[in-house]
């Protein structure tokens, strides 16, 4: 049908502008990068002059910071996701008195200011030995990570058919089985949507990363960009060449997990 | 990977131990060690390069002289604070601890350093402004080696072409500006944001004209503040100023985009880069004849938190007085752009690094911020900023400003 | 709590009562196997959250500063730190704020959220690619997105200005962050950029859940476009909605970085909320104990609204 084309033609031209319009500072930030300022005081709209100044010295000092940071934003996810599936699985299907109470208290959680975990969780660390750690970093950031993937994972069991279950169970199936073979493969799609997110609150971190680090051994990126950042000489050029250089691997990962979420509909599985 | 963790684990454990002993032993008995000390903890806030580098350079001297090796940790400057008291919270303060000078009296206040002067340091022959800055309760807790302060730039092109001297005068400083100001430029860039850093801004005009942090409701302090209001209600100065940090003040003059800035002598490398923009730097102008430019002092200075270790207390302390040397203080004062401390180094230094000169006698009649309120310092600094704030958006006369931002 | 908002009506199958009546054996160690899908998380939460919950409450009590850090010292002090931050007279100013930036960026990051996961429900070309580059605002330091957008809403030379007033929508420039008036307006929509990806994202995830059969037999009924979108669409998405507005009120009611790194709470406290007074009060004036009390009061409110929440779907579960 050739007047389904020009329809699907014309919303495609649509999403590209708005994606424009939503990305426009991400392409202002790209535009910064390439000035030798740094910043786009006398910049025009297209970098016509640009220098790479920033980016040669981004990638020379920031490619280890980077893959701790996937590292450890990888390690979050998955543990986040193991911790929470479950727990979520339960705060859905489950009928206790104790549902109301927990969903509160998790959200309680989320009320806290990170400083204040972050303190407390020096404290913890000191003594436990994961100062500096990769471990450590996982741990901490799965407290923004577990509470948020069980919420999100509940809101979206909730849909999910009692009878699937249940006919597995009748089946002779015990309660882990038929989560491991039944709800997990159907939940695929939310299971992506939270780790996705996960993945984001780990990866922008710099509060843990800043407060449960001593040394420069372990170092996200978030936290390598300070050293272009000094209390009185800030080098933005350099700044902004490790922002577009860290969004990259990480923008490649986010699309191929998105490309999950289209594929992989409920709708299929229930039929 | 494993093994690493397993060190981690058993440095945790030590810490731990240590920590238990040291929650045991109140009775502040010394517990030297008796070994010989062979490494200096240390945690500074030269974060990014090149500073960090030319920091390491000086601390590297004193270390291989002192036969320590070092072990020194960087944290972004605004995190230096926080930082701080978590590992004070924790009993992990390192053996030598960098501070930003007007903070000393405030920790020092809490018992947590080491007065210097026990531990045979003196500040004999610095800067009065920097020792009092350094000095709480009559007793010296750190020694800072280098200071800055801010001053007038100006870019010489730009005012050449005006047939403009560099202003003296606070009248003079009106009309530059005013005569500078172009279309897509403005005469004049400061800093009067929200923050400590808006207040230090404010401070040469403030006690230039004979204002005191101790009655900020008198008429010398309106009169600055004026001068702040009159350069932004005239077009002389942009109305972000209010939101500018100094790092935007110096983007602004190399962008060309204000011919003259209040800026420190840290952004001398940074210009140095950009050699199409030609400046050069006088002192902040005063506001009638007679009167002494004033302007604050910054820099950081070494401490020495409390430690039950006494060998490694005395150890740090020769580490600070080593730093404060004059070798080092020449080292970093010319590698940095900054200005020794030890009066005595003036003349050659200002001999070696010309372009260091306005900053050297602006420095010479400087004050430190917690010279005369210590640590009631940073209330004194909170009203001001938030004077400049009410008075630049129209919100408060010069006059009421102080009065309001105080809250009576 | 008695009723527990479990899940969504819907009558028990009779395999449940099949499983119900297989004796008291199995249900025991049925019950144990239950335990065990909520123990891990139970015990992550308690041991990353606890502490800090407790110790924010008892520091709100105390009077508790710079020194207490070096010496532990921290007198108990009842409730002067509430009053204190209460009878301050940027409370209110803050609490106005608050309310504002709230309502503002999640009414406007949900509304244009929703608008753009339906529009990436169509089937088009490149729309799985465009959503997925929708994120990326999320993956730039904090640091650098406001300080972008600070260049971006600058009065004389920022791009946004420039383009306004090249377009001739603008005569004088907009004093975005310069301006008392207009700063909360500019700082509410900086936050309500960083928030669609997360709305967007979630909703879409929401929408994908929806089986086509049920928009296939409505359609047979009649219920197609806004119908469809009522009676179809709306009830279906409910949880997910819920809990996407739940958490961005959370979220959005401590935002910090954005509002720092963009204004600092200039100009003139134009842009003070409780948040930022909370962190003022701590790392600022070193005040903890103060700032503990704010941000209880923070806990409160948001704990008020999940309240309603949680109400709202034990509702829907009771229909």
């Amino acid at each position: 049908m050739p007047d389904s084309t020009l329809r699907r033609g014309v919303f495609t031209a649509i999403g590209v502008l708005i994606l424009c319009v939503m990305l426009f500072p991400v392409y202002w930030m790209i535009n910064a990068s390439l000035q030798p300022s740094g910043n786009t005081l006398t910049a025009g709209f297209l970098p016509l002059d640009p220098t790479f100044a920033g980016y040669r010295r981004a990638l020379s000092e920031q490619g280890q910071n980077l893959v701790t940071s996937m590292i450890i934003a990888l390690g979050t996810v998955v543990l986040s996701l193991l911790v929470s599936a479950p727990c979520a699985y339960a705060l859905s299907q489950f009928r206790s008195r104790w549902v109301g109470a927990g969903l509160l208290a998790i959200l309680v959680s989320q009320m806290i200011p990170g400083i204040v975990i972050a303190n407390a969780l020096y404290t913890a660390y000191e003594n436990l030995g994961l100062l500096n750690s990769v471990p450590g970093l996982i741990v901490a950031n799965c407290s923004s990570g577990i509470p948020f993937a069980i919420l999100i994972l509940r809101s979206f069991l909730q849909s999910l058919p009692a009878s699937l279950v249940e006919a597995a169970r009748v089946d002779g199936a015990g309660l882990v089985r038929a989560f491991v073979s039944i709800v997990l493969p159907i939940s695929k799609n939310s299971l992506i949507t939270a780790g996705l997110f996960t993945f984001l609150f780990s990866w922008s971190d710099f509060l843990f990363a800043l407060t449960l680090t001593t040394k420069g051994d372990v170092r996200p990126v978030t936290l390598g960009i300070y050293q272009y950042l000094g209390t009185q000489v800030q080098n933005w050029n350099a700044v902004m060449a490790t922002a577009v250089l860290s969004a990259i691997p990480a923008i490649v990962l986010l699309i191929a997990a998105q490309k999950y979420i289209a594929a992989g509909a409920i709708g299929g599985a229930v039929k | 990977m494993f093994t690493q963790r397993i060190t981690a684990a058993l440095a945790g454990a030590t810490a731990l131990s240590l920590a238990l002993a040291g929650c045991g032993d109140s009775g502040g008995t010394s517990s030297s060690s008796g070994e010989a000390v062979t490494s200096l903890s240390i945690l500074d806030y030269y974060n990014n390069e090149p500073d960090k580098s030319l920091v390491q350079k000086g601390l590297d001297a004193c270390a291989t002289k002192l036969g320590v090796t070092l072990q020194r940790e960087t944290v972004p400057g605004a995190d230096l604070i926080p930082k701080v008291l978590q590992q004070a919270s924790s009993k992990t303060l390192p053996d030598v601890l960098m501070l930003d000078n007007p903070d000393v009296q405030q920790i020092a206040a809490t018992g947590a350093l080491a007065p210097l002067n026990d531990l045979g340091v003196s500040a004999d022959g610095f800067t009065q402004g920097i020792v009092d800055a350094t000095s709480h309760d009559g007793k010296l807790y750190g020694l800072a080696p280098v200071v800055n302060t801010i001053a007038l730039f100006y870019n010489t092109k730009l005012l050449a072409e005006a047939g403009i001297q560099p202003p003296k005068t606070w009248d003079e400083l009106r009309a530059a500006a005013k005569k500078l100001t172009k279309p897509g430029r403005y005469g004049i860039a400061f800093n009067a944001n929200a923050t400590y850093e808006g207040a230090w801004q404010f401070l040469p005009a403030m006690w230039t004209n004979g204002g005191d942090e101790t009655d900020l409701t008198s008429p010398q302090v309106a009169e600055a503040l004026q001068l702040w209001v009159d350069l932004v209600t005239s077009g002389s100065a942009s109305k972000s100023v209010i939101n500018w940090t100094q790092g935007d003040v110096k983007d602004q003059f190399v962008a060309g985009k204000a011919a003259m800035m209040v800026n420190g002598p840290w952004n001398i490398p940074s210009l140095n880069e950009s050699p199409q923009v030609k400046w050069d730097v006088v002192q902040f102008p005063v506001n009638k004849p007679g009167q002494t430019p004033i302007a604050p002092l910054g820099g950081e200075a070494w401490t020495v938190p409390l430690n039950k270790d006494e060998a490694k207390q005395q150890k740090a302390a020769d580490f600070v007085k080593c730093l404060s040397s004059d070798d080092n203080e020449l080292a970093w004062a010319k590698a940095r752009f900054t200005v020794p401390t030890r009066t005595a180094l003036g003349p050659q230094y200002v001999k070696e690094v010309p372009s260091m000169k306005a900053f050297s006698e602006q420095v010479a009649n400087a004050r430190s911020r917690t010279g005369k309120l210590g640590e009631k310092w940073p209330d004194a600094a909170k009203v001001i900023y938030q004077a400049i704030q009410l008075a630049l958006t129209g919100q408060a006369s010069a006059q009421d400003a102080f009065k309001k931002a105080s809250g009576s | 709590m008695v009723h527990a908002p479990t899940r969504p009506s819907r009558s028990e199958a009779p395999a449940t009562q099949a499983v119900r009546r297989a004796g008291g054996r199995r249900r025991r160690s049925e019950d144990l196997t239950k335990l065990l899908f909520v123990l891990p998380a139970a015990i992550a939460m308690l041991a990353l959250f606890g502490y800090p919950v407790v110790k924010n409450l008892v520091m709100s009590l105390q009077d508790y500063g710079l020194r207490t850090f070096f010496t532990g010292a921290a007198p108990f002090v009842g409730l002067d730190n509430y009053v204190t931050v209460v009878t301050d007279r940027l409370f209110s100013k803050a609490l106005v704020n608050t309310a504002l930036f709230t309502i503002g960026s999640i009414a406007f990051q949900f509304a244009i959220g929703l608008g753009l996961a339906l529009f990436f429900r169509r089937k088009f070309p490149l729309s799985s690619l465009l959503r997925s580059l929708l994120l990326l605002p999320w993956l730039l330091p904090l640091i650098v997105s406001s300080a972008t957008w600070r260049s971006i809403l600058e009065q004389d030379n920022g791009i946004l200005n420039r383009s306004l007033a090249g377009l001739g929508i603008i005569n004088e420039p907009v004093p975005w962050l310069n301006s008392p008036s207009v700063a909360l307006i500019a700082v509410i929509g900086v936050n309500i950029w960083i928030g669609i990806p997360f709305n967007v994202t979630l909703l879409y995830s929401g929408l994908s859940e929806i089986p086509d059969e049920l928009y296939e037999a409505g359609s047979l009924d009649g219920a197609t476009g806004w119908k469809a979108f009522l009676h179809i669409t709306m009830p279906n998405l409910r949880a997910v909605a819920g809990v996407v507005l739940v958490l961005g009120v959370v979220y959005t009611i401590k935002v910090l970085d954005i509002i720092l790194g963009l204004t600092g709470g200039g100009p003139a406290n134009a842009t003070q909320t409780l948040a930022t007074q909370s962190y003022e009060r701590s790392f600022v004036d070193f005040k903890f104990g103060e700032g503990a009390a704010l941000s209880n009061i923070l806990i409160v409110l948001s704990l008020l609204f999940a309240i309603v929440y949680l109400r709202g779907t034990r509702r829907a579960v009771d229909e």
